[in-house]
């Protein structure tokens, strides 16, 4: 794979995490203004939208370590280990329209966040994981930088906070 | 009797509009999307031998170093590299009469990123003698990776030791190695390797790294 072709998808992930997470702040603001009647915006897309977030995090994810062949570090592990099932939970209970997926779903989105921040704590405060930068995988050093801040958890932070607020307004709607 | 409820004229039809209306929309938006990308891709400088180097180094190797562990390989000759810096001025690691204190340096390690200001105010304090010379070592370049290309991020910090760009197979960081970065390796004059460490330094300990390599005269 071209540096040109990895440098594309970069950018594309990077805006794509900007656009989901002003997103989910317009979301967040909506709900804030109309109060529980908000929820109806989405209907039952909301669940569509959060498989979405989710296939589009793991199948980057895959690009990233298959195809452009990055190692994923062991806190990266750990968030693709939250991901990967969401899209596979989100898929199942939007077609069956199931509420009560939102009980699987939205503890592991909440795991996988926790991890993110953990992730993009390190990388602000290298030593965390100690005083050094293993030449491979070291998670303290980011993999890309986007415009200055964004790198992979980051994105992926921001995937869990979309998938979290999608359903917490497809919950809404379902109850 | 019982009466089931008819859905309003209509209302299926206007459900699929909306379905179709999100689709289209979500289209749309991610073509959008892909243009941006491409287009901002397309700015971005792509030159892949940007920061490699093509250093010569021969002698055989020092084995790989245990962080944290007593420096096995401490009594061995250390290899001779011939390499340069980024502008092709020549910088060597020879048995030359002169200890060293050689630094391998990874442009997107946020230690090495840390570390480097550290050591230049270190030197410009007046810390390192002119009986030991401090050379640099750039490894692991990667046009990917942040703070790319390493010339840039060196020359904003105002870095004043000379530079040995490693080539894209990292055979300096190998022959010496380097198990980690930043890596210290301290020889004497005669290139005997006096000691490996990793890790950020403060600047007492980079202070003993130059008391081992002065020892090493007087001894």
């Amino acid at each position: 794979m071209s540096v040109e072709t990895i440098l594309v998808f970069n950018n594309l992930f990077a805006i794509l995490t900007l656009v989901a997470g002003a997103g989910a702040i317009g979301l967040l603001v909506y709900r804030a203004v109309n109060g529980p009647e908000a929820a109806a915006l989405l209907g039952d897309k909301a669940i569509w939208l959060a498989f979405a977030v989710a296939l589009v995090a793991t199948v980057g994810s895959l690009l990233y370590s298959e195809a452009f062949h990055y190692v994923p570090c062991r806190l990266c592990w750990f968030q693709r280990i939250a991901m990967y099932p969401l899209a596979i939970l989100l898929l199942v209970g939007a077609i069956r329209r199931e509420a009560v997926v939102k009980f699987y779903a939205l503890p592991l989105a909440l795991i996988g966040l926790a991890v993110s921040i953990y992730h993009n704590f390190v990388q602000f405060f290298p030593s965390l994981e100690g005083g050094s930068c293993d030449p491979e995988v070291p998670c303290s050093a980011r993999s890309i930088e986007m415009f200055g801040f964004m790198d992979l958890p980051f994105m992926a932070g921001i995937g869990f906070i979309v998938i979290s607020v999608l359903l917490a307004f497809y919950t809404k709607v379902s109850e | 009797m019982t009466q089931t409820k008819k859905p309003k004229p209509g209302a299926k039809d206007a459900k699929s509009n909306s379905t179709l209306w999100w689709i289209l929309g979500g289209i749309v938006g991610l073509g959008l999307i892909v243009a941006l990308a491409v287009s901002i891709a397309g700015e971005e400088p792509v030159d892949e031998t940007s920061g490699f180097g093509d250093p010569t180094v021969t002698g055989d190797p020092l084995p790989v170093y245990a962080a944290g562990q007593e420096d096995v390989s401490v009594g061995l000759t250390a290899p001779t590299v011939e390499g340069a810096d980024w502008e092709g001025n020549p910088v060597t690691i020879e048995a030359d009469g002169t200890p060293k204190i050689v630094i391998f340096l990874a442009h997107w390690c946020p230690h090495c990123q840390a570390e480097v200001p550290v050591i230049q105010e270190w030197i410009n304090d007046g810390n390192l003698p002119d009986t030991v010379e401090l050379v640099s070592v750039v490894t692991g370049t990667d046009r990917l990776r942040p703070n790319w290309p390493p010339q840039d991020w060196l020359e904003e910090e105002g870095w004043t030791p000379p530079v040995i760009m490693d080539d894209e197979i990292t055979t300096v960081a190998v022959n010496y190695g380097m198990s980690s970065t930043p890596m210290f390796v301290v020889l004497d004059g005669d290139n005997t390797n006096l000691g490996r460490i990793t890790g950020e330094l403060p600047t007492d300990a980079l202070d003993q790294l130059v008391q081992i390599a002065e020892a090493s005269i007087e001894g």
